[in-house]
């Protein structure tokens, strides 16, 4: 048994160098050739792609034996593993990390398309031998657990979702550097995801929207993983799907109801990890860098820790909200005119006057808003109510309430509009009229109707 | 699929083996072609096999003999379990591969001869070893990355000498891994 172990050697399997890979025929002749990636399983396994069946493939499967050897980018220490063929997985997380790893070194190469995953071949590692030869001492190691430390006590100390959610983005840049983030919620029971806090980006893009699948963000929200690539491939791509919502419902002014994703032009680097705990997946905490290579292993560890903390902390502000049930006292109510707010009910938008607010369950929610107080007067709301509101056709599972009303206060005041919504306490929230409104229901069959 | 300009396809290899292929004499194994990017900075990986189980490794340099054979060096210490198979008789296989054009071909031997680097060799190992770093550059790599990888040391080589059997191409793509026939 040698005290070297695969854990040690991550650094050799970020797709930085090719590898080599031998194999042997029954007969004993050998193969040898390079392989895009040695992909780290566990501490006991690695996968390699598989990408043609060609004269590798068939040796594995005929001899159920390999030889690899990986190289560390940043002290050239080349180590060898035997390896025993286990299985071939052609989906799940680690064919998908894979996936899109390989996407990203293809593209770098000029490949792409040539290289396309098969399936991701999952070997055990019998032995490890560092092979002789010159090396650099390791670099300083990064502080990245004191940072992880210290951001996971940010964590703690938030008071409110809103606080979390952007907070959590500015804690990424204060102690791991990361200038561009963003925080994905989970729509529903949809398979779609929408953006509720930006950093470090010229829009926010606050409100988009990304499908299950679309993306490093999609597959990780999909596969239930963390996706990360050093190299950026067009398969990837952000903004160029119609939203599932704009298809179904056949729009014909798509653009006014897509708010565009705000990411890098030209990003290099990404990394999506769920945000997921014991309800399942909330959402998704995205990073990105235009230098290429610039999160590792170690990054993804941080950040899954991060990412899980951030979880359970969402997890109890919900558990929080949904106990409080309180209603809130009538007031007078404002007088109808000023500018007018329009709803659409087949995809619930709202549009004030032209501009285009938000659409789906918060477009609802602000409908019932305004509608509730034009009817009442009242402007303290509380989120019990409309937990409990059929009207608003709010997921028995996984409603996401809070992260909808964060949306719905951001896009308000992205907007520029009279309209505010804020918190008013623990549950409750107030709407904010500094306007005189009429309120359009649009039929879709006759018009507009007051 | 789409390929970017200087970067080979295997069915450009199969066609530009199967030309030159016929204007030479018998005892060529390799056209003019594959023996230029073997010799000039390719990154060239050995496997053998070594107590039943398929074995790694890689050399620094190749340079063509007058007689057919490939004579590949290679760093003593570092490719001490290649060695050993073929000390013990191990079939070879070699893989040269070029950079930017990822054009790679692989050939296949009974057997391969151990034998000592010389003096000439030396000047040719770091010739080579200069353009494996220039190809290296020129795909994206820092010249300290592309050294770092092929740790040449001229005081530690070891010569294998091997006459290609078989050959195939190794350029990914469609038809990769298709038999060079002679």
């Amino acid at each position: 048994m040698t005290a070297l172990t695969l854990d040690g050697l991550r650094g050799s399997m970020e797709g930085v160098y090719a590898s080599m890979l031998a194999t042997c025929d029954a007969e004993g002749t050998p193969n040898v050739s390079m392989i895009s990636q040695v992909h780290y399983v566990d501490p006991e396994h690695v996968a390699l792609s598989y990408q043609f069946f060609n004269k590798t493939r068939a040796n594995v499967m005929q001899t159920r034996m390999a030889a690899v050897q990986i190289t560390d980018p940043a002290t050239f220490s080349h180590h060898r593993l035997d390896l025993d063929y286990v299985e071939t997985q052609t989906s799940g997380p680690i064919f998908e990390t894979m996936k899109a790893k390989l996407a990203g070194i293809a593209s770098h190469h000029g490949m792409d398309g040539v290289f396309r995953l098969l399936g991701a071949d999952i070997f055990r590692v019998l032995r490890i031998d560092a092979v002789p030869g010159p090396t650099l001492p390791p670099a300083e190691p990064r502080r990245l657990l004191a940072s992880t430390r210290q951001a996971c006590a940010e964590l703690a100390a938030a008071q409110d979702l809103e606080t979390l959610l952007d907070g959590s983005l500015r804690w990424l840049e204060e102690h791991y550097g990361i200038r561009t983030s963003m925080i994905l919620m989970l729509d529903g029971e949809e398979e779609r995801l929408f953006t509720v806090a930006s950093r470090g980006y010229a829009r926010s893009g606050i409100g988009s929207e990304v499908a299950f699948g679309e993306g490093v963000i999609g597959v990780a929200a999909r596969e239930r993983t963390a996706i990360r690539i050093g190299h950026m491939t067009r398969e990837y791509r952000y903004g160029t799907a119609i939203t599932e919502t704009a298809r179904r419902a056949g729009l014909v002014s798509g653009d006014a109801q897509t708010i565009r994703f705000p990411g890098l032009s030209t990003p290099r680097s990404q990394m999506a990890l769920p945000i997921s705990g014991a309800e399942g997946l909330l959402g998704v905490l995205f990073v990105e860098d235009e230098e290429p290579m610039r999160f590792d292993h170690e990054d993804e560890d941080a950040l899954a820790i991060f990412a899980d903390h951030l979880a359970a902390r969402i997890a109890l502000f919900r558990r929080e909200e949904a106990e409080e049930a309180e209603s809130a006292e009538p007031e007078s109510a404002p007088e109808p005119g000023g500018q007018t707010l329009r709803f659409h009910p087949h995809d619930q938008s709202v549009f004030l006057d032209n501009d285009y607010i938000i659409k789906g369950v918060a477009g609802a929610i602000l409908w019932r808003l305004v509608r509730e107080n034009r009817a009442t007067g009242r402007t303290e709301f509380t989120t019990r109510e409309l937990r409990l509101d059929p009207g608003l056709r709010l997921p028995a599972h996984a409603e996401n309430l809070d992260a909808r009303l964060i949306l719905l206060r951001k896009r308000l005041e992205e907007r520029r509009t009279c309209l505010s919504i804020e918190k008013a306490g623990r549950g409750r929230f107030r709407l904010n009229l500094a306007c005189g409104l009429t309120l359009i229901e649009v039929d879709p069959d006759q018009g507009a109707t007051a | 699929m789409q390929s970017l300009p200087g970067i080979a396809t295997p069915l450009e290899d199969v066609a530009a083996w199967q030309r030159q292929r016929g204007e030479l004499p018998a005892r060529d194994r390799l056209t003019p072609d594959l023996l230029a990017l073997a010799q000039n900075g390719a990154t060239i990986l050995i496997g053998a096999q070594l107590g039943g189980r398929p074995t790694v490794g890689f050399g620094v340099c190749c340079r063509a003999l007058p007689d057919g054979q490939l004579r590949i060096l290679l760093s003593r210490s570092g490719n001490a379990n290649v060695l050993a198979a073929i000390a013990e008789g191990s079939r070879v296989a070699a893989t040269f591969t070029g950079a930017p054009s990822h054009r790679a071909f692989q050939v296949k031997a009974e057997r391969a001869v151990i034998g000592a680097a010389t003096q000439d060799d030396r000047p040719e190992a770091e010739r080579q070893a200069q353009l494996f770093c220039d190809g290296l550059t020129e795909i994206g790599f820092t010249r300290d990355l592309a050294a770092g990888w092929l740790a040449l040391d001229l005081g530690d080589l070891a010569a294998i000498e091997l006459l290609p059997e078989r050959v195939f191409t190794q350029t990914p793509g469609p038809g990769a891994g298709a038999e060079l026939p002679r």
